[in-house]
């Protein structure tokens, strides 16, 4: 081994380890765990432990809750994604405006909600929302918009989490969207002014080309976020009204740490995976495609 | 790695010197350290109170307890001993005379194969509260005590204020319906309680009761979440009954400048045709297995448990003691007490089975479902049973096994 | 030429004006948490909702924060402890990560040995493994290990930050090989090159990687919720929702409990946030 070699496993060899035991070996446990009908019982007494093959599956899908909450995720991420790039991208644009000033200041306001704790920032949306006394229902009054019962009607509940979701992490994706934007080649935008080319025209075909790989990157972890949904139903709503805000998540740490149901928990775990993966290589194609990569 | 190991052994090592850890929840949790000074004084042991949420209650007892770090004294609700006796987290009671003049139907909840493991502390049967003035503006004394004319009162105050609430039963808290299901006789499972039986005449017919309250508008689709302060709301006459556990006597006392005394009155739950068993969280106080100082443990169980200071309790909090000897007092005769010791006298018996808590959360989100007019009775008691038979696969595999009494 | 210097005067103020309102919108829930922190007990719940405290009250941060004795007895949120808690599990996380992170970073842009880019596809790839799937495990092992309900169990987990890695390695990748060699030339060891050559200019991005490290230990919920069951350990998060659960009514005490957690992240961001910024910008802005 050279000097070289042995300084490099001095480097990456304890991060590997930690890596390894807490992520990649728990994550291949969990497939065993998967297959197994752990639950309060055998936390009780092991010899209650029994090896059940692919029941755990089969039993989620005839839970009519795992259905809902796979729904409600599918609808958090349907929804959301698209608000939640929308709004950073059209933040990042009016920002790239030559008009605009302060542009650091605007970014660092624009910004600070990421930062602050979800559960903290869930507490106070909790309270904007409430229908008699909150302000944003007291803001739509002024427009002669009636008083919505965000969190109490399963209706509203999804958007309300959304809107709290969207303001909460837009910022991050603008900024990164505000690099990508500095980077679209300058005289091609100038090129494409001087042949007439409309607004929306140099939008779609000078902008978007450049930033689409940065645009489908932000896609890929947006959606990997949207289906991670936890905290917020956990602080604002408990996954109520109707289960409306069950989340896949809320329902493995329900059916994992609050009943105790390991396995079952484990194999809601798996499928997780399995969607996000799924997401993901779907995503990689569609953007392959277009050959944004 | 050098400052995670340090940060670990840091944390092991300031067990020993660590005072008596009691951890309960709700006003139970908040109020106990008021009962510490004097049992530090007579015994010299420190005690140090964790209030625990009720909502998260259950997680954070069984991660305790997978994770070895129970406290050494702990309440738990009636209901879930059973469940933690049979995880091995509790100790068994030593000494009978700590079960010794209970009131009846408060002892059987903490056994568990034969043996006890939790001393009733307090009982909290469920009760209406209501607005003596709303109701006498309707016309009436006090609430009718059967179902249908209760009802029908309920119809009378809402005509009398279209704007404004009845019943204060917020969706997400199954009490109310349990109660009724209780009074109906609804045993709830069968198969030696290894099936659900939801879909009974009795248990049916207590739903649908529940379940018209929400139709015909008389309570509202609401969660307590949305409810942001419901004692406001029964204060500011939204709302003209409010079922709750004696607890609410503390937030009477507290907040006596939002409603007078003479405003309100609390008589039992009405049943079909009268009042019957109701159900209501009991709390019981148990010993964690795992204490390293099971003598100290059991005298604070002892001191917790005895009339002396469940009398101050009582007075502190409104629960009710659980020991006969300690209704003999003065404080005892108040006539606000008198609907909770009859009811005392009938509780609703709940099936001892160790999934029963999360089966009661299903039956609720069910029924809210109903409330909602996302389902119609007969398949929201459909929907009822599947749940509880899903939830107790694993109990009927095991009694095939043996390995469950 | 006067009409178009109009339109460009009216752009001009369309825009700011569109931007300014938009970071007006956005700062409304965090100023408004500010704002009813302080009002007193029960005013927040009135319509219309006020916006400005009627006088400006410290019931509120009292009742949350100080331990105070009531008829003999100690009333506790436990809120000092979990900013403690949060405090220093954030700190030992951040330099943790630092110190693992950076120098595999490096090593895995500049320094060859055997197994580099396998190495470096399966890191690539495990970063599509939710921490979710990990966690059922890990709570068992943890149990075993006696890591449960310790500072050392919420820490361990996110110190598995490969985004870090390859963050860095990133960022090296941009240093010129000749400055490197040249060093190795004058004999200096390739830790101490590390040190004295390579951190120096990896300076930024480490601040960077620090905030981003912090901000990701201080805000976590789902791990420290799962695995801390003694309220002494709990971090400000996990003691926030409780409190929330279980206060929802008291409005004004939990936007005290909401600025207590968010304030301190807030003025670590805006103090470095030229450095966090910039991080994400990845240095294709100035200012």
């Amino acid at each position: 081994m050279t000097r070289q070699e042995r300084a490099a496993w001095l480097f990456v060899a304890p991060v590997l380890a930690i890596i390894l035991l807490v992520l990649v070996l728990p994550a291949l446990l969990a497939l065993a765990l998967a297959v197994t009908d752990y639950s309060i019982y055998a936390l009780a007494d092991l010899s209650a432990l029994r090896f059940i093959g692919l029941g755990n599956f089969t039993d989620l899908f005839g839970t009519p809750l795992f259905w809902r909450a796979l729904g409600n995720t599918a609808l958090f991420a349907l929804f959301g994604v698209p608000m939640a790039i929308g709004s950073s991208l059209a933040a990042a644009l009016l920002l790239d405006e030559a008009t605009v000033r302060w542009k650091p200041l605007w970014r660092v306001v624009l910004f600070a909600p990421y930062v602050t704790s979800v559960v903290a920032a869930a507490v106070v949306w909790q309270f904007l929302l409430n229908t008699r006394f909150g302000l944003l229902n007291y803001g739509l009054g002024l427009i002669g918009i009636g008083p919505v019962d965000w969190l109490g009607n399963p209706r509203a509940s999804i958007p309300a989490i959304l809107i709290f979701v969207t303001w909460k992490i837009f910022g991050y994706n603008m900024i990164v969207f505000s690099a990508a934007l500095s980077a679209v080649p300058h005289d091609l935008m100038e090129a494409a002014r001087l042949d007439g080319a409309s607004r929306w025209e140099r939008f779609r075909h000078v902008t978007l080309p450049a930033i689409g790989p940065t645009l489908l990157l932000a896609a890929v972890m947006s959606v990997a976020g949207f289906v991670q949904l936890f905290a917020e139903p956990y602080v604002m709503t408990m996954g109520g009204p109707s289960q409306s805000t069950v989340t896949v998540l809320y329902f493995m740490f329900d059916e994992g740490f609050k009943w105790w149901n390991l396995g079952q928990a484990s194999a809601v775990a798996l499928i997780l995976f399995a969607i996000i993966l799924l997401l993901t290589v779907v995503q990689t194609r569609i953007g392959r495609r277009y050959e944004w990569l | 790695m050098a400052g995670a190991a340090g940060l670990l052994a840091a944390g092991c090592a300031r067990t020993a010197d660590r005072p008596l850890q009691l951890w309960a929840m709700s006003y139970e949790g908040d109020y106990a350290p008021l009962l510490m000074p004097a049992f530090a004084q007579a015994t010299g042991i420190a005690v140090e109170v964790q209030s625990l949420p009720w909502t998260a209650s259950h997680e954070k007892l069984l991660t305790a307890f997978a994770g070895d770090a129970m406290p050494d004294v702990l309440m738990l609700p009636s209901e879930w001993v059973g469940e933690f006796a049979m995880i091995g987290a509790l100790a068994p009671v030593p000494d009978p005379r700590l079960l010794a003049g209970l009131f009846e139907g408060t002892r059987a909840a903490g056994r568990y194969r034969g043996r006890d493991y939790a001393v009733p502390w307090s009982v909290a049967p469920q009760a209406q509260f209501y607005r003596r003035d709303l109701l006498a503006a309707a016309g009436f004394g006090r609430p009718p005590p059967a179902w249908a004319e209760w009802r029908a009162m309920g119809r009378a105050l809402r005509r009398r204020r279209p704007d404004e609430w009845v019943f204060l039963m917020p969706l997400n808290w199954w009490d109310a319906l349990f109660t009724f299901a209780g009074q109906t006789g609804a045993a709830m499972l069968r198969d030696r309680d290894t099936r659900g039986d939801f879909r009974s005449p009795a248990f049916g017919a207590a739903l649908a009761f529940y379940a018209s309250l929400y139709a015909e508008k008389l309570a509202p689709a609401m969660l307590s979440t949305e409810l942001q302060d419901p004692f406001a709301a029964f204060a500011q006459g939204s709302f003209a009954i409010y079922p709750r556990s004696p607890a609410m006597l503390l937030d009477l006392k507290r907040r006596r400048a939002e409603i007078a005394d003479n405003a309100w009155g609390v008589v039992r739950m009405p049943g079909p045709n009268g009042p019957g068993p109701a159900s209501g969280i009991s709390a019981s106080l148990c010993v964690a297995a795992g204490t390293r100082r099971p003598d100290q443990a059991w005298a604070l169980m002892r001191y917790l448990t005895d009339a002396p200071a469940e009398l101050r309790f009582q007075h502190l909090i409104g629960s009710l003691p659980a020991r006969r000897a300690a209704w003999t007092a003065p404080q005892m005769q108040a006539p606000v007490l008198r609907p909770f010791l009859d009811q005392m006298a009938q509780p609703a018996r709940m099936p001892g089975v160790v999934e029963w808590e999360r089966i009661r959360i299903e039956v609720q989100l069910v029924a809210e479902r109903m409330v909602r007019g996302e389902l119609s009775l007969p398949a929201a008691q459909a929907m009822m049973d599947r749940r509880a038979d899903a939830i107790l696969a694993k109990r009927r595999a095991l009694l095939d096994t043996g390995l469950v009494a | 030429m006067a009409v178009i210097m109009n339109r460009r005067l009216l752009r001009t103020i369309v825009s700011n004006a569109l931007v300014a309102s938009i970071a007006g919108l956005t700062l409304v829930p965090l100023v408004w948490m500010v704002t009813v922190s302080f009002m007193p007990r029960g005013e927040s719940s009135h319509f219309p909702p006020p916006f400005w405290p009627s006088r400006w009250s410290w019931e509120n941060y009292h009742e949350l924060l100080v331990r105070r004795l009531i008829d003999g007895a100690w009333f506790d949120y436990r809120i000092m402890p979990a900013l403690w808690n949060s405090l220093g599990i954030a700190l030992a996380a951040t330099v943790l990560g630092l110190l693992l992170t950076v120098p595999a970073g490096y090593a895995f842009a500049k320094l060859r040995f055997t197994g580099r880019e396998r190495l470096l596809r399966l890191l690539i790839a495990a970063l599509v493994v939710p921490t979710q799937v990990a966690m059922l495990p890990l709570f068992l092992a943890f149990k075993e290990l006696g890591l449960v309900n310790s500072y050392a169990g919420v820490i361990l987990p996110g110190l598995a930050a490969i985004f870090a890695i390859l963050f860095v390695r990133q960022t090296v990748l941009g240093i010129p090989d000749e400055m490197i060699d040249a060093a190795r030339l004058d004999g200096a060891g390739e830790v101490r090159i590390f040190v004295s050559i390579v951190l120096p200019l990896l300076m930024p991005i480490t601040v960077t990687l620090a905030v981003f490290l912090f901000l990701a230990s201080w805000n976590d919920f789902l791990w420290p919720l799962i695995v801390l069951s003694d309220q002494h350990r709990y971090t400000l998060p996990v003691a926030v929702a409780a409190i929330a659960r279980e206060h929802a009514g008291d409005g004004e005490l939990m936007m005290a409990a909401a600025v207590v957690t968010t304030v301190p992240v807030l003025l670590l961001f805006l103090a470095l946030q030229r450095y966090y910024v910039s991080g994400l910008l990845g240095g294709s802005i100035k200012g």
